[in-house]
């Protein structure tokens, strides 16, 4: 028998032959590889939840190797010497041994807690890039219902991880949530005893919360994210208007190589970033909290950040209580309101807000291209709205601490919550719109008479003008459009001066450029393949 | 907290002011310190001086709480009046509380007040240990009351576990977790259990300064004290973090939650600028 | 496909044939974006082969690498080597998560950012423009898939024979509640049973008045409480002092002389007198309005305040709420001294304890 050479070099086209003679994936493949994603820095945020969730199985499969999830009573004895000795349940006793007791156990529980706060703030910071520029608007409705939706689950999946380690602190937010679901009308009684069977605490629940805080809610987020993903790689991503975009393309970079290399590098850096803060910055020190008692309580009782708020709310309500005199007398606590009720609208509010806007405007149409914010003072003027009813809730979370360390009154706290929460989110609304018309009017300012040059100069008969850089060539003014895009509005961006220091926020124009997207060099597209327009038809 | 340094140099000292120019906001307190201490100076020297004002019948004091009724004379008179009966409206009579009570309201600096507020707040002590300690024997002889045991380390044979339990139970609530104090109603405050020397808490929980409750012997036995100042002091204050080099001030979720954004979203969000922000 | 010979032209439109040799392989990629209505309209490299801008990157990404492999075995070395089990103070086993974190962030940011610069520096610039083809749904397929999907609803003639229509929907609807009901029925459990609601570890047991005890289990005297003090309490029975009894954890405060006096006669008020014992009075530690235990008590206000959301009780006027978001009174627990000297409950709390709800008298 004849002994044939091994071809080393043939072998990955011969196995891409076998490949695709049983698939057929070449074309796909291809087309895959050419997908093309336009490029900004805020369409990095969504990915650092995307990240962080990543992080988070991981380190949360490790965890689930040590992890006891029953309330078994047991004596502990490990190494933590300020707890030998003291009855607790099994799930506390094994979180201290993961913290004590296995090697590296601890960061890799601190990385998984931070990657589940950053994972949250991401998913807001990301939410508020797509409102504030209309991301959310027809098409991409759905993936918007399924962003607002991953942040609710994402809100269940903190809540019951929160709850496992069966700490005192947790503990505690255990029994506020069984006090919430105790005050819903009619049924609280009913839904209480069977989330917790029986009365509060029983002897269930951290098992019953671990199946969902391992199984059902992380397959709901895999779910939800996976579709997330699959839209915006359906429907293409939306993006900035600028010179040679439409609503009708995508102007940007080819999936391979480069995009895909910065997601990997930046997945690297999210990672890195998370290991960072997992082994410099303590979280959850629940060695020090001891195991739940119900008779255990500390000053400066908080959830993490993403429940604050509704901590926040309920500790502003005032405590009115609704009687319903009704044989026996029936009773909706003032718990309800803030707790139920609150969140309910604020769920309904998030899903609902594309149709509601789409309605508001008349607008049925398909957008691809993004607004900048002040050109929608309106929605601006409702975002940043929200955002300082959020922040006036989430710091009313934190009022005692906020109270005692900068010696203020903690009920002088409350009133100023309660009075700041009515007072504020409308001046807040107010401003922005005025704001935004203000940057709206500069832009227009600019684009007619042009920019500022700083060159003042005397006229004969005494006065001094600043000179102005006309933006067009023509020399009657005011023939520019605003195109929904950056205006220049310095010398240098022009290129009528030398380029300024290395900048890092901007990247360093080249002379007499039209105004760029930052991260884009001008485009020349084929005159036979693409008409050319400014940007989006606007109404 | 007061360095050895300070303690020995007794009260003129004090008056007169700190070396080496603390901030002026400490430097504005010193001299409220020092104007009230002038003011209780010259009340009390009247006092002193004003026949027939000193009650002749008491029993005789020791020589110690004799040196303290002079110290008390110069500086508390003013507010808790001749033979700590209490003024009105200013100080709370000083029969009966005890030596533990000037133990803690001295030993932190406490009293004399600098001026009437919601809660009297640690500063830097006024009195020396010796004089301290005559305070303490002078009150204790006026109406008795708690005594702290002497010595300065209280928690040699404290079990740290058997306090940590107590400490739960009886402290957490308002000291907070972690030992840093926590708000109370209307302004008032459970302070931070960091600066606190042994028989600073023990007297604390003898005595219950001001809104504090009394934990007695009766309640709490020496023993069961000595644990939970060995936790404070161990545990809480003494125990570094296994968890990071920033403990973010053991607040737990609130500065947490700051962290992340503060540090987490703010890196990244450079990071993505870099990243897409020029090519 | 049509096969086209000649010059391979760029710009004519028409598919290239890629088996030309003349082609570059840019030419083919850029031929199968086109072939993906993509136009790589700008493609240009950073830096020029063989120039010494290329090599002081080269070297910066690969620096970035072999920091990657420096800081993963300095993990490695920390991981095994450091002394890491808990010891008390402040020794070399607080650094050891410290130190892993660092070695492992270094790590994974510096292959990050080696990455990312070999992407962004060394790769060359592009721009691709790619048509998004929205709406390109010809209306005529449209119709096509509407059409089959009428005529296959036609074909199960629901519409000519309803009962076949009326039957499924009776025969699913209980399966649908068949699939759900061991989910609803194992969870249900009845929140009234043996009344847990209402009663408390605290109500008397075969006649039996329950003592107060210490976490310890201890009964406690009155004389073991300073006035100005206060203990938290708990039933004198098995497992009193747990979890399973929940709900009676109980603060047991001795007032002062004169505020027992205002806190007597307010009880009065409130009927209930006679739930103090001499300056004595026990009020449920749960808070009425989420179940924290409200146990902030400051003895010279006599409030007592809850650390969740700072609802603020006045002990002295029958543990009233006067600030804050709770809107019922701490219930009260009636106290005696039995025949030994220990503190007893009377009987049970006389109103339910903790957060309220829908059906409470």
């Amino acid at each position: 028998m004849k002994r044939r050479k091994f071809d080393v070099a043939a072998v990955p086209g011969n196995t891409a032959r076998a490949v695709d003679d049983r698939f057929q994936v070449a074309t796909p493949l291809r087309r895959l590889l050419n997908k093309v994603f336009p490029d900004h820095w805020s369409f990095l945020l969504g990915e650092i939840a995307l990240f962080s969730f990543i992080v988070l199985l991981l380190t949360g499969v490790f965890l689930t190797f040590f992890f006891e999830p029953t309330m078994t009573e047991v004596i502990y004895n490990g190494s933590y010497a300020p707890l030998r000795g003291t009855p607790m349940s099994a799930a506390y006793a094994s979180t201290l041994d993961i913290s004590f007791d296995v090697r590296g156990g601890l960061i890799m529980r601190q990385m998984h807690h931070w990657s589940a706060l950053l994972f949250m703030a991401a998913i807001v910071v990301h939410m508020l890039r797509v409102f504030f520029t209309g991301a959310f608007r027809k098409p991409r409705e759905t993936n918007w219902i399924i962003g607002s939706l991953l942040f609710w689950v994402g809100f269940l999946a903190g809540f019951t991880g929160y709850s496992l380690p069966d700490d005192g602190l947790s503990g505690t937010g255990l029994r506020i949530a069984s006090a919430i679901m105790l005050s819903i009308p009619v049924i609280g009684s009913w839904v209480t005893a069977a989330v917790f069977d029986g009365e509060f605490p029983g002897t269930i629940i951290i098992s019953r919360f671990y199946i969902a805080h391992v199984l059902l809610v992380p397959g709901l987020l895999v779910a939800l994210i996976s579709a997330h993903l699959g839209l915006v790689f359906k429907q293409k991503h939306t993006q900035w208007p600028g010179p040679g975009r439409t609503n009708g393309n995508v102007v940007g970079e080819r999936m391979f190589p480069r995009y895909a290399i910065k997601q990997g590098g930046f997945f690297m850096v999210v990672f890195g970033v998370i290991a960072l803060m997992g082994g410099l910055f303590q979280i959850n020190p629940v060695w020090l909290f001891g195991p739940y008692e119900a008779w255990v309580v500390s000053a400066a009782s908080q959830p993490d950040w993403y429940v604050m708020f509704l901590d926040g709310s309920t500790r502003l309500m005032p405590d009115w209580e609704i009687n319903i005199p009704i044989g026996d007398g029936y009773v909706i606590p003032p718990l309800f309101w803030p707790t139920v009720v609150l969140p309910g609208i604020l769920v309904g509010i998030s899903l609902l807000y594309p149709f509601m806007e789409a309605r508001h405007l008349k607008d049925y149409r398909s957008h691809n291209l993004l607004q900048r914010p002040r050109d929608v003072p309106f929605r601006t003027g409702l975002g940043v709205m929200a955002i300082t009813f959020f922040l006036i809730l989430t710091l009313t979370g934190a009022n005692d601490v906020i109270a005692d360390k900068f010696h203020i009154s903690l009920n002088a706290m409350t009133w100023a919550g309660r009075i700041g929460l009515l007072l504020l989110p409308p001046l807040a609304y107010y401003v922005t719109y005025r704001i935004c018309l203000g940057l709206q009017q500069h832009d227009r300012e600019v684009l007619a008479h042009g920019v500022e040059t700083g060159i003042i100069r005397r006229l004969p008969d005494g006065r001094f003008v600043e000179v102005h850089q006309p933006l067009s060539a023509g020399k009657e003014h005011g023939e520019l459009e605003y195109v929904g895009w950056v205006v220049p509005k310095k010398m240098n961006r022009l290129g009528a001066l030398g380029p300024a220091i290395r900048g890092f926020f901007y990247p360093i124009e080249k002379p007499a450029e039209a105004p760029v997207s930052p991260g884009h060099p001008p485009v020349e597209p084929r005159p036979d393949r693409e008409e050319i327009t400014s940007g989006e038809n606007r109404p | 907290m007061t360095s050895d340094n300070d303690r020995r140099r007794g009260l003129l000292a004090r008056l007169r002011g700190r070396p080496g120019a603390p901030s002026r906001g400490r430097r504005r307190l010193g001299a409220a310190v020092r104007l009230v201490a002038a003011l209780m100076l010259a009340g009390g020297a009247y006092t002193v001086l004003a026949p027939g004002a000193a009650a002749q019948e008491n029993p005789p004091l020791s020589t110690a709480a004799a040196d303290g009724k002079a110290l008390f004379d110069v500086s508390c008179l003013t507010c808790h009046g001749s033979n700590a009966q209490g003024v009105e409206g200013r100080g709370p009579s000083l029969i009966g509380v005890g030596a533990a009570s000037v133990e803690f309201q001295v030993s932190t600096g406490r009293m004399p007040m600098a001026r009437q507020e919601a809660q009297a707040a640690r500063k830097p002590v006024v009195f020396t240990r010796d004089e301290i300690d005559q305070l303490a024997a002078y009150v204790q002889e006026l109406g008795g009351g708690p005594v702290v045991p002497s010595g300065e380390n209280l928690h040699a044979d404290g079990n740290v576990a058997l306090g940590g339990e107590l400490f739960r139970i009886n402290c957490s609530q308002c000291h907070a977790f972690s030992g840093g104090g926590g708000a109370l109603s209307s302004g008032k405050y459970a302070p931070s259990l960091g600066p606190a020397t042994d028989r600073q808490i023990y007297s604390a929980m003898l005595s219950g300064p001001q809104n504090m409750p009394v934990f007695g012997d009766n309640q709490i036995t020496p023993e069961q004290k000595a644990d939970i100042i060995a936790y404070i002091q161990q545990t809480l204050n003494n125990d570094g973090d296994p968890g990071g080099f920033f403990n973010l001030g053991r607040y737990g979720p609130s500065t947490e939650g700051v962290a992340i954004f503060l540090v987490g979203i703010v890196a990244l969000v450079f990071a993505s600028l870099w990243i897409a922000g020029k090519s | 496909m049509s096969s086209q010979t000649g010059q391979p032209a760029l710009s004519d439109g028409e598919p290239l044939d890629v088996n030309d040799p003349r082609l570059s392989r840019f030419d083919i990629v850029r031929e199968g974006a086109r072939r993906d209505d993509i136009e790589i309209v700008h493609y240009e490299p950073q830096v020029v082969a063989g120039t010494k801008a290329e090599r002081r990157l080269v070297r910066t990404v690969a620096a970035f690498f072999l920091l990657t492999g420096l800081a993963a075995t300095a993990f490695l070395v920390i991981y095994i080597w450091w002394p890491w089990e808990y010891e008390p103070g402040r020794g070399g086993d607080k650094f050891y998560t410290p130190l892993l974190g660092v070695t492992l962030g270094i790590a994974l940011l510096a292959v990050g950012f080696g990455i990312l610069t070999w992407g962004k520096k060394l790769l060359p610039k592009e721009v691709s423009i790619q048509d998004r083809h929205e709406g390109a749904v010809p209306a005529e397929d449209r119709r096509i898939t509407g059409e089959t999907m009428a005529y296959m609803a036609e074909e199960l003639g629901v519409k000519r024979r309803p009962l076949l229509g009326v039957s499924l929907l009776a025969g699913l609807l209980p399966v649908g509640a068949v699939a759900a009901a061991p989910l609803v029925g194992g969870l249900i459990s009845d929140p009234h049973k043996d009344n847990q609601m209402m009663t408390t570890g605290f109500a008397p047991r075969d006649g039996q008045k329950i003592r107060l005890v210490r976490e310890d289990g201890r009964p406690i005297r009155p004389a073991d409480i300073s006035a100005g003090g206060q203990i938290t309490v708990f039933p004198g029975v098995e497992h009193g002092v747990s979890n399973r009894y929940a709900d009676s954890p109980t603060l047991l405060i001795h007032l002062r002389e004169e505020d027992a006096e205002a806190s007597r006669r307010n009880n009065e008020r409130e009927g209930h007198g006679g739930y103090m014992w001499g300056n004595y009075a026990a009020y449920s530690k749960i808070c009425t309005h989420a179940g924290c235990p409200a146990s902030l008590y400051e003895q010279q206000t006599n409030r007592l305040l809850c650390p969740c959301h700072q609802s603020q009780f006045l002990i002295t006027d029958n543990a009233k709420p006067i600030f804050g978001p709770a809107s019922r009174r701490l219930p009260q627990l009636p106290i005696e001294v039995d025949a030994e000297g220990y503190f007893v409950a009377t009987s049970d709390y006389t109103e339910p304890v903790g957060p309220d709800f829908w059906e409470r008298p």
